[in-house]
């Protein structure tokens, strides 16, 4: 039976989910969300979890309550080829930065294609659930039994346009190279040249507006994010404080105590971006800017049928670096949707539903050799 | 970001931060400036604002009641209840 590692984001009704979070610790779900559902009733063997950064905004994982020691976790794990894939939610490119930095494939699907139904929520505008795999031909096999309508899920396509989209394979002719700047060039280069031995016809343009996403995502995210996260009170489920008096201070107590300082720093940022004095000049502007950048990918993908781009600065980061300013590379498909997929260390973005499409040409990619 | 009304933020959030926290919370909103000058220098004028990537509609669905869980299984995870009742410190002095 083949096995399946899936994030701490993922509910299940066997084992506990805790978001990376103190908030949520011990935490067991009522139900299976629907992919694990999907996977087990497809013969797929759900072979554990994998801890993942609070709420999974983080760089890699760094800011697991559970220890800085957990990041990367999904990497280590496939490297023993016993386990086939991983499933994560991809928030703010996470996993597109660790598969980049391993030498591991991960497929971001389009908006709308795979259940959300189960997850952990953050920022549900842009958050999409993905697949991490040792190559493409697994990474295509699992996204294939996970995506499909579900009724659960409001914000899904058809079942026929779900399962297009995983499975079209029209092949990708002619790239577009983004200019971005990142140490990870090499990587951009020998793709380039893998391409080109496809016979792929490549031509590098400016970023434009895309160079933008980060921007703009930073705000919806943190935005979605600090109401997502309003429920964690204390009350209901999850972690308690013991130093109370009143339910003020039960309120406060638990969710300064059980949460991190990256979490607590986004909350207030995206309740600041929510508030009366900046809504219409934060908040308003960065969904116009979503838009604007939505169109600028349409008129790329009028000329090309993908668009080739750095998925990290560096190959390994420092304490220094944070998630709000390397997810420029990620941003761009967390904002507008569109389907992505890291391989060789390098990002591809296709058109909506060429999730297919791109995971064949990283097929043909990987024939060239690492 | 004035200090004042990082405490007003912190307050609204239910979250209190030492001042360390607070210095690099401070920080990082002087950082997130610049994304302000990136989305500013776009211009937006003519723009409608997106809040769906996708052209998703909102979906509907009959109004018809199901009992998914028990009382018991919601409150499997909560921290404190007594005689199936979510328990919290007294509101009323």
């Amino acid at each position: 039976m083949k096995k399946i590692m899936l994030d701490q984001m993922i509910l299940t009704d066997c084992c506990p989910t805790n978001a990376g979070s103190k908030m949520l610790d011990g935490y067991t779900g009522l139900f299976n969300a629907t992919v694990v559902e999907k996977l087990k009733e497809a013969g797929y063997e759900i072979a554990g979890k994998l801890p993942v950064g609070e709420f999974a905004i983080d760089l890699v994982g760094e800011s697991c309550f559970a220890g800085a020691d957990k990041a990367s976790a999904a990497a280590k794990t496939l490297e023993n080829d016993t386990v086939m894939a991983h499933i994560a939610l991809d928030v703010n490119g996470a996993p597109r930065r660790v598969a980049a930095q391993n030498g591991l494939v991960f497929a971001k699907p389009t908006y709308g294609t795979v259940s959300r139904f189960g997850m952990i929520p953050v920022a549900c505008s842009g958050e999409c659930v993905g697949v991490m795999a040792r190559n493409a031909a697994d990474c295509r096999e699992v996204l294939c039994t996970i995506v499909g309508k579900d009724e659960k899920d409001g914000t899904m396509h058809t079942d026929e346009v779900c399962k297009n989209a995983a499975a079209a394979a029209a092949p990708v002719k002619k790239v577009a190279v983004l200019k971005m700047p990142t140490d990870a060039n090499d990587k951009i280069e020998a793709t380039k040249a893998k391409m080109a031995a496809n016979g792929i016809e490549i031509c590098e343009i400016d970023a434009g507006v895309i160079a933008s996403a980060n921007a703009a995502w930073n705000m919806l995210m943190c935005a979605e994010l600090c109401n997502n996260v309003s429920r964690y009170d204390g009350v209901k489920y999850g972690y308690r404080t013991k130093n109370y008096k009143n339910l003020d201070e039960l309120y406060t107590n638990s969710r300064t105590e059980a949460f991190g300082l990256t979490l607590k720093t986004a909350i207030l940022y995206g309740s600041d971006v929510l508030s009366t004095k900046n809504y219409m000049a934060k908040y308003d502007k960065a969904m116009r800017v979503r838009r604007v950048i939505v169109e600028a990918f349409a008129g790329i993908f009028a000329d090309f049928d993908a668009v080739l781009l750095p998925a990290v600065s560096k190959m390994a980061y420092t304490e220094k670096d944070s998630a709000f300013e390397e997810n420029a590379y990620t941003a761009p498909a967390s904002v507008t949707g569109l389907p992505a997929v890291v391989t060789n260390g390098v990002q591809l973005i296709g058109p909506a539903f060429s999730d297919g499409a791109l995971l064949a040409l990283a097929e043909a990619l990987e024939k060239e050799g690492k | 970001m004035e200090k004042d009304t990082l405490l007003l933020l912190e307050k609204v959030n239910q979250l209190s931060l030492s001042e360390s926290e607070r210095d690099t919370v401070l920080g990082f909103f002087e950082k997130r400036e610049c994304d302000m000058e990136k989305l500013n220098a776009i211009d937006t004028e003519n723009v409608e604002r997106m809040v769906h990537v996708l052209p998703i509609n909102t979906v509907v669905r009959e109004d018809v009641a199901k009992k998914l869980f028990t009382r018991d299984d919601l409150q499997k995870g909560a921290p404190e209840t007594m005689d199936g009742f979510w328990q919290v410190p007294r509101v009323v002095e």
